[in-house]
């Protein structure tokens, strides 16, 4: 019904925000019955309807319902339960018992004052042989993550790109990345691309991070500047894919222009299926990727949870602000 | 190099002292009794300590560095004709330094890493002639470059494409160097410079020298590759060790340029010999000369070589090596300058494997204002009874200044018990210049381990990958495609089976 399609906008294209592609899945039967109930008085059922949506999504459902008709619920991506680990070499503790759930489709963002562990947080969740987990279980995909390897990790579908990229001189952009992509392919035992085809594959997704073609026979890394680093990250993240894509303060660095292609191209890289877990520290990057949620780290542990509102708590306030509520 | 030989007197001359020494050792060569022969004094006796006013020299000589001295000299004998100038003037000058250059021991600096005795407890046999058979030169090579094959230091086949050189050029054996004005100018520069005891033997022993003039203002576009191989050889067992001499001269006059791909290739099998090569570079005011060292003798063989430099003002010399091959291998370099605002461009790249000793000393001397010198040296030593010697010496004197010099060296230690030994030194005097120097012994970067981890690259592959790259960024700077792509392929085959589990 048109009712339907203007306000249920299932299946959006990424350029829609994306709060209403990834909440709409869990009010299709609400929709429904209202458009059976009244079908001729469209346009104040229709604003109710939309002030409901609006209204249902400011809260965060902790339960999800599964009864939606042909609807899948979210799978649950990445479920961290007290996780507690050290640093390896001077066993100092960083992480205190961090809990965090993220589903299919969801944009997560992790702020947190200097030293709080949000950095820490998303090298253990790839396996950096620095920090040793004293406790707590992390699920990916109901797999134990922590069991793995990380290039098992990055195989199933974990990404993070580095706050500080390092330089790997020798090694040219274009062989790391068919390296990685090969290496992803045969895990999956999918044929591999020859350097020819690859080029031609990966040329469209340096478009997405308005990157120029020259760039691929550069060593990784050098002499590139803050800004080329990360872009470089996402598009790492373009060709490889990920399920779940940790953003580790990618906004660092970056200029105004910078920062919108990368915003863009991580944008363009959501789908239902998959999800992104960014640690910034400024409101700036969640006004361009629109996060479902807002963490707030303190200590090692995740004190609070809240949505974009939040953020602007924040800004004015500071976490002194967050931390008395 | 003469103060050091007193000290081995008491240990040859340890005879009574009224007893008289004869120097001359093999006795079936007195027949010829030809002027030329520098190392039997004619009246034959010397007397020591107590008579030292006889042939004093003689008195300090190592016998066995004279009688290697005497072996390749009769092996040139052979040659009926008089030598030319530039030759013997080369014979003269050398023999002269060898009559007071001991063999070197580990207690000389300059090879106290090194084990030469290998060489020492061989017959070194002098290779008198040129190879019979050419099979060798059957191997398909990038025939698009003009190229010489010289084989055990002769030269043995030119490449039709020399004929492509510009006009005035001159690629070939001092003996078909028709031009006076040339030949003149061979003699003015042909060992001008003092080396050590290798550099010296191979001024007597070399059966010939081949030079490559550039002319006044010549610009040679295709590069020049001189390809050396070694025929003769022994195999196991065998305590005979042939000697070659090979011996290039290039003179690039003011405003020439030429770039030269000296390749050393040891063939099939693992023939043991002993390659004992110089070249001399004299390059003009503004010249420039590209200078490509690639070494892969048989894994039995020792390789010692003498890169000898010289840069008048503002010439440029860039020298890019890369060497893998050799049981003993050894390349000293001397960049001398000669005139200001030079440019000196030194990246070297050692792989030692088993039992493989890879030693390069360099010594840089500036004694004009405004010089510019950049010097990478990488090895990567992947097994526990592999070695790598590095003697950086850069010397900026009192004249040179404002001089910016600039050295790093970079070593990879892939097993346990691998060895490297550096002494990056430079001797500063003047007080106006900016000179640093770096020196690094690692395994592999943990971060970047990990970086192609967390992509998903598995550890072996990681590994693989990074050691490769640092090679490369030697290897990147060969000037040359085709060359570049062939070394590359050889060090990936030799480092694939090289990496720890």
């Amino acid at each position: 019904m048109a009712l339907l399609h203007s306000c249920c906008c299932y299946s959006t294209p990424p350029s829609l925000p994306s709060l209403l592609s990834f909440r709409n899945s869990k009010f299709n039967h609400q929709l429904f019955t209202v458009s059976a109930i009244r079908p001729q008085s469209r346009r104040f059922p229709r604003k109710s309807l939309f002030q409901r949506l609006e209204a249902t999504l400011t809260v965060e459902p902790s339960a999800n319902s599964c009864t939606e008709r042909g609807v899948e619920s979210p799978k649950l991506l990445l479920e961290v339960k007290e996780l507690s680990a050290v640093i390896s070499e001077s066993k100092e503790t960083i992480l205190n018992g961090v809990n965090l759930a993220v589903y299919e489709g969801e944009v997560h963002a992790v702020m947190g004052k200097n030293g709080s562990g949000k950095s820490t947080f998303a090298k253990v969740l790839v396996g950096h042989p620095d920090y040793e987990v004293t406790g707590g279980s992390a699920m990916y995909k109901g797999e134990n993550l922590l069991g793995m390897e990380p290039e098992e990790r990055s195989v199933a579908g974990l990404f993070l790109s580095f706050q500080s990229p390092i330089e790997i001189p020798g090694v040219s952009n274009i062989d790391f990345l068919n390296m990685a992509y090969n290496a992803r392919r045969r895990k999956l035992g999918l044929p591999e691309l020859e350097p020819l085809e690859f080029y031609g594959f990966i040329a469209p997704k340096l478009k997405l991070v308005n990157m120029e073609i020259d760039f691929l026979n550069r060593n990784v890394n050098e002499n590139f500047s803050g800004g080329e680093r990360k872009r470089n990250e996402i598009l790492q993240l373009a060709i490889l894919g990920a399920d779940l894509a940790i953003l580790d303060e990618i906004d660092s660095g970056l200029d105004v222009d910078a920062l919108r292609d990368v915003a863009n191209a991580v944008n363009g890289l959501l789908t239902p299926k998959n999800s992104v877990l960014m640690i910034t520290h400024y409101k700036r990057l969640l006004e361009f990727i629109k996060p479902t949620y807002i963490h707030i780290m303190e200590d090692g542990r995740i004190v609070k949870t809240g949505d974009i509102s939040l953020a602007q708590v924040l800004e004015k306030e500071g976490y002194r602000g967050i931390s008395d509520t | 190099m003469p103060a050091m030989a007193a000290s081995t007197v008491p240990t040859i001359f340890h005879k009574t002292p009224s007893a008289s020494i004869y120097v001359s050792i093999s006795p079936c060569i007195t027949k010829l009794t030809t002027p030329r022969t520098k190392f039997r004094p004619k009246s034959t006796k010397t007397r020591v300590l107590t008579q030292p006013s006889l042939t004093p020299l003689a008195t300090l000589s190592d016998p066995f560095v004279l009688q290697i001295a005497e072996t390749l000299e009769d092996s040139l004998s052979s040659n009926s004709s008089p030598p030319l100038p530039p030759l013997e003037k080369l014979r003269d000058t050398s023999s002269q330094s060898l009559l007071s250059t001991p063999w070197p021991s580990r207690k000389d600096e300059p090879f106290r890493f090194i084990d030469t005795s290998f060489i020492k407890n061989s017959q070194i046999l002098p290779i008198s002639s040129p190879p019979q058979s050419l099979n060798f030169l059957d191997v398909p090579t990038d025939t698009q470059f003009p190229s010489l094959a010289i084989a055990d230091g002769y030269i043995v086949n030119y490449s039709p494409q020399l004929s492509e050189l510009p006009n005035g050029v001159f690629v070939g054996s001092l003996l078909s160097l028709n031009s006076e004005a040339i030949m003149k100018r061979v003699f003015e520069y042909v060992s001008s410079f003092q080396g050590d005891l290798f550099w010296s033997l191979n001024g007597v022993g070399a059966p010939d020298l081949v030079v490559v003039y550039v002319p006044e203002g010549c610009r040679v576009e295709s590069p020049l590759h001189l390809k050396f191989f070694s025929v003769e050889g022994s195999y196991d067992g065998s305590k005979s060790l042939p000697v070659s001499n090979p011996r290039v001269l290039v003179l690039v006059e003011k405003g020439g340029e030429i770039g030269i791909i000296e390749e050393y290739v040891g063939g099939e099998g693992d023939k043991c010999y002993w390659a004992n090569s110089v070249m001399e570079v004299i390059i003009g005011e503004g010249a420039k000369v590209s200078h490509s060292y690639i070494q892969s003798q048989s894994l039995s063989a020792a390789h010692f070589k003498w890169t000898s430099v010289s840069q008048e003002t503002a010439s440029t010399y860039e020298l890019i090596e890369v060497s893998t091959g050799g049981k003993l291998s050894r390349h000293n370099v001397c960049v001398q300058q000669v005139g200001p605002e030079t440019f000196t461009e030194l990246s070297t790249f050692h792989l030692s494997g088993s039992d493989q000793t890879h030693d390069l000393h360099s010594k840089l001397v500036m004694d004009h204002p405004r010089g510019f010198s950049r010097q990478l040296h990488k090895c990567i030593v992947a097994h526990s009874t592999g070695q790598v010697v590095f003697d950086g010496n850069i010397q900026v004197n009192r004249k040179a200044q404002q001089t910016d010099a600039g050295q790093l060296t970079r070593s990879l230690l892939l097993q346990p018990r691998a060895t490297v030994n550096v002494k990056p030194n430079l001797q500063i005097i003047a007080d106006d210049v900016k000179c640093s120097h770096g020196a690094a012994i690692s395994d592999l970067e943990d971060d970047q381990l990990f970086y192609l981890q967390a992509r998903g690259i598995d550890i072996e592959t990681a590994r693989k990958a990074l050691v490769f790259s640092f090679a490369a960024e030697v290897i990147e700077r060969l000037p040359y495609t085709s060359v570049r792509k062939q070394v590359e392929n050889h060090i990936r085959q030799l480092l694939n089976p090289a990496l720890p589990s």
